[in-house]
């Protein structure tokens, strides 16, 4: 069956291919593969994709331009060791989130460890602390002039240190790995397991040559998921005094040094291309099928003796990623409060977070539905292209598209640069994608036989789209809306570089106070980010 | 399944008027609300929480609703960006050198209000457009604890001893306190020694920190024996409920040496700004006596108004020994001593 379906679209295209040929008016007809959208969505899409594009590309452009000279002096100077700096950190931390989730997924799907419900919701958790404030609670607990240092004399380590960004920054990024493979375990099928028992391999050796392997595209993907946060991280590792591409861009945006800021970026965006092209390899060369017909739910392991081993390990790593930092964050905003840091400034404070990414969310969720459409209801190599031209801003650091905006605003729209729209736009820039991912699985799951239905019984397609489609995918939209939501309340970089005057939001309030050592009067703001945070939990972990 | 119910012309309507204010809210910058004085950008280079008490003072006496944006030394690159966009009205910055060098870029308007001659001519623009309101000399603030007086170094010549390896902490290259400081120090010494000294800090230097801050808590804590700082970054650490045995040194003070470099902070008038007015009316509020005590004082910085007192233990300006050099005269050398600083090896950004 799929065969034929396949020959008979290739004969399709074939057909359209030949009448575009004869008559160039037909091309259009060709591209869509003979089923163009209306004007008006494809309008629409081709805006949003181009506008979501530009800044990328110009800071592209830029960087490339910037001159032999400055590339010279910057890969004789900076970029040797930006390099280092950035992929010991990046190679680290994956491997570090790795080893966590795979451990913990593991725990708590196929062991008979207790109270594993519970522990899969504390193990996820984490995720809804922006790492920037798991930075802030980490230099209050162990930083030199910290908490522990207050009881016992001396920090029991320098937090300031590869070791200590690399442990905090995995602890705030390892539920990416720990969610997908949980639920990639939760599908596994016992058979493979017992067909390598009954060929003779042991436990380790199952684990080792099926389990592993049958994981391998989960794992590979939460690895993607954290190699690409770390590669992007502004706020924790600047807070832990650590030097990366981002930090360099910022502080050289900082002292507008553009050209040199456009060459760094182009380093790395080169760099997360290479780490999306060797994740897309690595997968594309293995494929597993596991046959649904046949499902078995492996029975839990017995765990015996290492029960305790398995509750310890657990135990430290949700005190480590969730308890320390939010008993941290209330015990200080308790001292930050006593000191006034509820004002009337924290509401303004409050109020320009809560408009500026409510903004973004309603853009966002807008502004994805003609592209989510044209994907799924006009399949073909233009909506395609379109949806990856909006994709592009999603694996980049915030740095960069402030990077672009700047650029783009100061030198051909002064009227709107230092407004907030620019800043909004930012943040649709970072995060329509998160709104599409939303939009697009809630649209598939929408016949397209409803639409045809309905056309038959004579609505027009934006009626269609406005009484069949719209109310249907009513909670892919609400759950897009609630992630760029969460996302852009949480952005910290691009919100530094592109606020407005006297329009500081709760993460550049936390930012400056904290980069004054003020960390009780950051708490606060904290911790209201992570309650505003843990909002679209649901939706966050049903993605994976 | 859910029986698809209909969206409403109402609910279209009212979400594209939602949309509507929301991006006439943004376009206008965020509602501009109360004071019908009309308003003043306030561009601050300086701790925040130094400068926010005086603005909501000056906000709550005036009517003029201040927006405030707070950075550190981009804020110079900003304004400089901004030439043909000008945002700012005023310029608060802990760095003479800095608003000496906007001013002969251009960026700054003249200011002929008689307050300012409440402070000596040394401290303010030939023009007017910047005014300086407190002092700031350049100290070690050193922790008692890990090192006495008589060992410390006495002159900054002497930081570039290896002794002193891993001993002290510097802020990053780009700190404005610091690349005023240099290019003081490269019309004493010259380009190359200055340069030579600057790679030897860059290797003895045990921690290179964002500001000031970071370095008198860790002096304090006793991280390292100590560290270049302001000298009102001693008095703010012996303020502190705990980690406050340290002292400072002037350094260079001896017979025949040059003498501690001192910058002042103040405020400079932009160029263009789309406030004017209220900038002046700021400036002139903020050279009015309790001001000044304010501004100088919870940063326990020295004022330059002679009839304001200094705060408790800190130095006169008259005690001790200063480098003797025309602020103003920094102002060109400025671009040049931050590319001295990224040459010799000391990274701008942190």
């Amino acid at each position: 069956m799929p065969e034929k379906e396949t020959a008979c679209a290739e004969n399709r295209i074939a057909y359209y291919r030949q009448a575009a040929l004869e008559n160039p008016s037909r091309f259009r007809l060709y591209i869509w593969r003979g089923n163009p959208p209306g004007f008006i969505p494809e309008a629409l899409a081709l805006v949003t994709a181009l506008v979501m594009f530009i800044p990328i590309l110009y800071v592209l452009v830029r960087g490339i331009q910037g001159g032999w000279e400055r590339w010279l002096t910057l890969l004789d100077t900076r970029i040797p060791h930006l390099l280092w700096n950035t992929l010991s950190l990046t190679v680290v931390v994956s491997l570090a989130a790795l080893l966590i989730g795979v451990a913990a997924a593991w725990l708590v799907t196929r062991t008979d460890l207790p109270g594993r419900k519970i522990w899969a919701w504390l193990l996820a958790l984490p995720l809804v602390v922006p790492p920037y404030v798991g930075a802030i609670s980490y230099i209050i607990v162990f930083g030199p002039q910290g908490l522990v240092r207050n009881l016992v004399g001396e920090a029991p380590f320098d937090i300031y240190s590869f070791g200590g960004v690399a442990a905090v920054l995995t602890m705030f990024t390892y539920p990416y790995v720990f969610l997908i493979t949980s639920a990639a375990l939760k599908r596994f099928n016992l058979n493979y397991e017992e067909a390598g028992r009954m060929a003779g391999l042991n436990h380790l050796q199952v684990f080792r040559k099926i389990t592993l392997p049958l994981l391998r595209p989960a794992m590979g993907a939460g690895v993607l998921l954290v190699s690409l946060y770390a590669l992007s991280d502004f706020g924790l590792v600047s807070m832990l005094r650590y030097t990366t591409f981002t930090t360099a861009i910022y502080f050289q945006m900082g002292s507008f040094d553009r050209l040199s800021a456009a060459v760094l970026s182009v380093v790395l965006i080169l760099i997360t291309l290479v780490i999306l092209w060797l994740e897309y390899r690595t997968r594309s060369r293995q494929r597993f099928v596991q046959d649904a017909g046949t499902f078995r739910k492996p029975l839990p392991f017995s765990l015996g003796r290492w029960r305790l081993a398995g509750l310890l390990g657990l135990g430290a790593v949700v005190a480590s990623a969730l308890v320390l930092p939010l008993s941290v964050l209330v015990y200080w905003s308790y001292y930050g409060i006593a000191r006034g840091a509820l004002d009337g400034r924290f509401l303004e404070y409050t109020s320009h977070s809560l408009l500026t990414a409510g903004a973004a969310a309603i853009f966002c969720a807008v502004l994805a539905l003609p592209l989510v459409y044209l994907k799924s209801r006009h399949p073909s190599p233009v909506s395609s292209f379109y949806e990856k031209l909006a994709l592009a801003g999603y694996a980049l650091p915030g740095v960069i598209i402030a990077l672009g905006m700047v650029f783009i605003f100061n030198s051909y729209i002064p009227a709107l640069y230092g407004t907030a729209v620019v800043l909004v736009l930012a943040y649709i820039i970072r995060f329509l994608p998160q709104a599409m991912q939303a939009e697009s699985a809630s649209l598939n799951q929408v016949s397209p036989r409803l639409d045809e239905a309905g056309r038959s019984l004579g609505y027009p397609p934006w009626q269609v789209i406005s009484r069949i489609i719209l109310p249907l995918i009513r909670p892919g939209i609400l759950a897009g809306m609630a992630l760029v939501f969460v996302s852009a309340v949480k952005e910290l970089p691009a919100t530094l570089l592109l606020r407005p005057p006297g329009m500081d939001t709760l993460a550049v309030r936390i930012w400056i106070e904290a980069s004054e050592g003020f960390y009780d009067m950051a708490a606060p703001a904290s911790l209201l980010i992570i309650i505003v945070s843990a909002v679209p939990l649901k939706w966050l972990i049903n993605r994976f | 399944m859910k029986k698809p119910g209909l969206i409403k012309p109402l609910y279209l309507t009212v979400a594209l008027l939602v949309l509507a204010v929301l991006t006439g809210a943004l376009i206008s910058g965020c509602a501009p609300d109360g004071g019908n004085n009309g308003e003043l950008v306030v561009y601050n280079a300086r701790s925040e929480t130094f400068v926010k008490p005086l603005l909501d003072q000056f906000e709550e006496e005036t009517g003029i609703r201040v927006r405030i944006l707070s950075g550190r030394e981009e804020l110079v690159n900003q304004i400089e960006e901004e030439r043909n966009n000008v945002r700012a009205d005023v310029f608060i910055s802990n760095d003479a050198g800095a608003m000496e060098y906007l001013r002969r870029q251009n960026l700054l308007a003249p200011n002929d209000s008689p307050a300012l001659e409440n402070i000596d001519e040394r401290f303010r623009a030939s023009d007017g457009s910047w005014v300086g309101l407190s002092a700031r000399a350049r100290v070690l603030i050193y922790n008692k604890n890990l090192i006495s007086e008589a060992e410390m170094p006495e002159t900054l010549q002497e930081l570039a001893d290896p002794k002193w390896e891993g001993k002290f902490m510097i802020t990053r290259g780009g700190n404005s306190s610091m690349v005023t400081h240099v290019a003081a120090l490269r019309e004493v010494w010259g380009d190359e020694e200055t340069r030579s000294w600057l790679s030897a800090l860059h290797q003895n230097a045990g921690a290179i920190t964002g500001g000031h801050t970071d370095i008198r808590r860790a002096v304090g804590a006793g991280e390292y024996p100590f560290g270049l700082v302001n000298n009102y970054y001693y008095h703010l650490q012996l303020e502190e409920g705990q980690d406050n045995n340290v002292g400072a040194v002037y350094p260079d003070q001896s017979e025949g040496e040059m003498g501690a470099f001192v910058n002042v902070a103040g405020m400079a008038l932009i160029d263009g700004a789309p406030n004017k007015e209220n900038a002046r009316i700021f400036i002139d509020w903020m050279l009015e006596d309790e001001q000044q005590f304010e501004f100088s004082y919870h940063s326990k910085e020295t004022p330059l108004y002679p009839k304001i007192q200094a705060p408790e233990g800190a130095k006169e300006i008259d005690q001790y020994r200063a480098l003797d050099i025309n602020l103003t005269d920094l102002g060109p050398h400025w671009p040049d001593a931050k590319e001295l600083i990224q040459e010799s090896g000391l990274d701008l950004g942190i």
